[in-house]
């Protein structure tokens, strides 16, 4: 590799061109050189041997890679089975456009639903759970004293007695 | 919506008449806004106009030829779904490659496809045979030497960074330009130009190495393995 006075290097890939004169290389491979830019890297080629062999080295790559045939064209074909798929694509579209509102609305009732049964689960488990409690406390508050359960000590041994207890406790409810 | 001139809103059987007295640049604006409007001809008309090279294009990044229909379907399908926002400031050659691209990448990272590797090595004949062509130069004959041509190119461009196979394949073999380059890669014009004339020498490197005078002699099938 030669390595002219003024040659910058690239890092990556050294090539003995010049870095500056690179792009004007390769405009001048292409053919698509002119003007002032032709009389600038001629002039720049009669010093410079390092630009002179890049350039004769990479001179033939346009004829080889032009031997190789540009790809074809797909033809027309290709353009109706595009638009063909285009308009298949578009139909499935405007179906779903047709039923979408009423697909969303269905969706939406169905999770309104859902969060309306799991908050009614929700609230009727912890009304099941604190109701012992409650019940108890109301049991509690309307306690109603058992006149009939046998207590041997208080046992009316008369008729008298039996109406005289009764009497008691009516009076005690007033 | 843009204004769309009377003579050109219209139908199918329309569109290339009142067209082909403007520019091409102009016919293809009108196009592009008559497909805005929902002309499903005058986007045929833009895929047929553009539809070899973004096959050019989606070839050169993916380089197998069963891929590169289904991607370019898939490109103007995309194109179609998203021309109402295209807002006509750059080319539509411009948009509709960038999107090209785009989509080649997102196939390969989809498929998690490998670059194609060329585990054999050409046969001297090959060899010879595409330096005769080359120093001769003389045009290349027949189909079976097309062929046999387009294999050892393609065995030296596979030597090549994937950047560098790109820019060559569309830039000599597909014949985009260096600004139509420079817009497609998202690049500066001059940094295609140094980029290219790299690759040229890194080409030229293989291609020497392979004529050249080291060249080991009775080399291997020339088969290409491709690998997934």
């Amino acid at each position: 590799m030669l390595k002219g006075k003024g040659k910058t290097m690239d890092r990556k890939y050294e090539s003995p061109a010049c870095k500056g004169y690179e792009a004007l290389l390769e405009d001048s491979i292409s053919g698509e050189i002119g003007g002032s830019d032709a009389v600038r890297l001629s002039e720049h080629l009669k010093s410079c041997p390092g630009c002179r062999e890049a350039r004769e080295h990479v001179a033939p790559s346009s004829r080889l890679l032009r031997l190789a045939e540009a790809s074809a064209d797909p033809g027309p074909g290709f353009a109706r089975d595009v638009m063909a798929r285009i308009r298949t694509d578009k139909d499935v579209r405007v179906e779903r456009g047709f039923w979408q509102p009423l697909v969303s609305m269905g969706w939406r009732f169905a999770a309104t639903a859902t969060v309306a049964l799991a908050l009614l689960v929700a609230y009727d488990t912890t009304s099941h759970v604190q109701q012992p409690a409650q019940e108890t406390a109301t049991l509690d508050a309307v306690r109603i004293p058992d006149i009939f359960s046998p207590d041997p000590a208080r046992v009316p041994s008369s008729r008298d007695e039996v109406l005289m207890m009764v009497a008691e406790n009516e009076h005690g409810k007033h | 919506m843009p204004d769309v001139p009377k003579n050109v809103a219209a139908s199918a059987s329309t569109v290339a008449i009142p067209l082909s007295r403007r520019s091409k640049g102009e016919e293809e604006r009108d196009l592009v806004r008559l497909a805005q409007n929902g002309t499903e001809a005058a986007f045929e008309e833009l895929i047929r106009r553009h539809q070899q090279r973004v096959f050019a294009l989606v070839g050169s990044i993916l380089r197998r030829r069963e891929d590169v229909e289904d991607v370019a379907q898939q490109v103007f399908l995309k194109v179609f779904i998203s021309i109402k926002r295209f807002d006509l400031r750059s080319a539509f050659s411009t948009w509709l490659y960038k999107i090209t691209v785009n989509e080649c990448w997102d196939y390969l990272r989809k498929k998690k496809v490998r670059p194609l590797v060329y585990e054999a090595d050409l046969s001297e004949e090959q060899v010879s045979r595409l330096d005769g062509i080359v120093s001769a130069d003389r045009p290349v004959r027949g189909a079976s030497e097309q062929a046999e041509v387009k294999e050892t190119l393609d065995w030296m461009l596979a030597k090549l960074p994937e950047q560098d196979q790109q820019l060559l394949i569309l830039k000599e073999m597909e014949g985009f330009s260096v600004q139509e380059l420079a817009e497609v890669l998202g690049l500066n014009v001059n940094t295609v130009k140094v980029r290219l004339f790299r690759a040229r020498s890194r080409l030229m490197d293989v291609y020497r190495r392979r004529t050249g005078p080291g060249t080991k002699p009775g080399a291997h099938s020339a088969s290409a393995e491709r690998k997934r």
